[in-house]
């Protein structure tokens, strides 16, 4: 026999119980961690066509527009809520406690300790949002990019070859029109085609409709700073940029938020520490009459 | 599936093979490949001739019109596409041959190395 079911048979029943039952309440934390793992607030944007062809202007803005109107959206709107007024609870403590009396200046400087935990529990998770909802938005950009990079990828050098090819018999053509309509209209009888006309009428209103489109704000390429037109990739790899620089900052601050938390956890100890002496104080016991020599007295007289 | 279901999902195939569009540059392919016959037609007059082209030629510029500013056909790779804009001179006859003066039946025969007055210096013998 294996010495397992010794081993079992060996343990006191009370004691099996006992592992048996922190091993069911480890399971149940473990289950209820990963149902809210599966709970947390989601964003999940989808890098399609439609999102691609947006004007760079828009692009931008429709992106803020459907993660504000996510559950990540709505649960980091609704934490800085919360943060914002943990900060002025603690406002309202700090001052509270310049003011307030030994005793209960006491009771406030625990609070307050207390408060400012709560606060930086609440900057982590604000922090732990904020993150997802950036590397969320990066990897929107990056699949932009590489839709747009195959987009590009497209190009052949055969296809090459003949944007180059039509491009020139474009030229061509435009260069030969006035020509070509002096010599088919040479014969007097002969008048404008059907298509010559209306092509004409609707070339006007073409280039009014066309000339209206390049002024539309919304049509505006995209600029970097010293006002170069930007590519659309271009403009994507400066979004992927902004999102790296924004990871960059909250790196930073949770460093921030880790030495607050270091500040909060030296404060709990130096007010224990205070309680400590305070109790010491308090005893009715004379610590100079504890030593052998100060009651000699006792043994010398009967 | 019975009789009368499928003779309405062949009709239904028939209409809609009927209705499907030919390409501008196909359009304009049928036109020039009508005019070329109408070069060769020795069943025609002189004058029969050249009324039937003066007509022909004012719709083969009209299509080479439409097919230049054809957007879809840009970087179509296509074989059909890729041949046409290799050969400007035979796929834009009406235009190619105003702008360089000729008629269209002169320009297509230069553009295979043939000319009126080579054409005018040979002479019938047997081989």
């Amino acid at each position: 026999m294996s010495d397992l079911p010794l081993l079992i048979h060996r343990v006191e029943p009370k004691r099996l119980a006992t592992v048996l039952g922190a091993i069911f309440v480890g399971g149940a934390i473990l289950v209820a961690t990963s149902s809210v793992a599966f709970s947390a607030p989601q964003w999940s944007p989808q890098s399609s066509e439609r999102l691609i062809k947006l004007p760079p202007s828009y692009l931008e803005k429709s992106i803020e527009h459907d993660f504000a109107r996510s559950e990540l959206g709505t649960a980091i709107h609704d934490s800085e809520e919360n943060i914002s007024l943990k900060g002025n609870t603690l406002a309202d403590l700090q001052k509270a406690i310049e003011t307030a009396d030994s005793d209960v200046r006491g009771e406030l400087r625990h609070q307050f300790l207390s408060e400012k935990r709560n606060y930086l529990a609440m900057m982590s998770e604000r922090n732990d949002l904020r993150r997802k909802h950036l590397m969320t938005k990066r990897r929107l950009f990056d699949d932009m990019l590489s839709r747009l990079s195959a987009e590009e990828g497209e190009m052949t050098p055969e296809k090459e070859e003949l944007i180059e090819l039509q491009k020139a018999a474009s030229e061509r053509f435009e260069s030969s029109l006035a020509k070509v309509d002096q010599r088919l209209f040479e014969a007097p009888e002969l008048e404008e085609s059907k298509y010559s006309k209306q092509y004409a009428q609707n070339k006007t209103a073409i280039e009014q409709l066309v000339a209206r489109i390049d002024n539309h704000k919304m049509n505006q390429t995209a600029m970097s700073d010293n006002g170069v037109p930007l590519t659309r990739v271009e403009h994507v790899r400066r979004m992927v940029a902004d999102v790296q620089t924004e990871l960059a900052v909250l790196d930073q601050e949770e460093t921030i938020l880790g030495y607050m938390a270091k500040l909060v956890a030296l404060d709990g100890m130096a007010l224990a520490e205070e309680g400590l002496d305070e109790e010491l104080l308090d005893s009715d016991v004379a610590q100079t009459n504890l030593t052998p020599a100060k009651n000699v007295s006792f043994f010398l007289n009967n | 599936m019975k009789p009368q279901f499928f003779a309405l999902a062949c009709a239904s195939v028939i209409a809609f093979s009927a209705t499907a569009h030919a390409g501008t540059l196909e359009n304009l392919e049928r036109e020039r490949a009508m005019t070329i016959n109408t070069f060769m037609d020795a069943s025609l007059s002189v004058d029969e001739r050249q009324a039937k082209l003066d007509s022909q030629r004012r719709r083969l510029v009209d299509l080479e019109r439409i097919v230049m500013r054809d957007e879809s056909l840009r970087g179509q790779n296509t074989k059909t596409v890729r041949i046409a804009f290799q050969n400007y001179d035979v796929t834009f006859l009406g235009h190619a041959s105003a702008e360089k003066g000729h008629t269209m039946f002169d320009h297509w025969l230069s553009q295979f190395d043939v000319s009126t007055d080579s054409l005018m210096a040979t002479r019938v013998g047997r081989r």
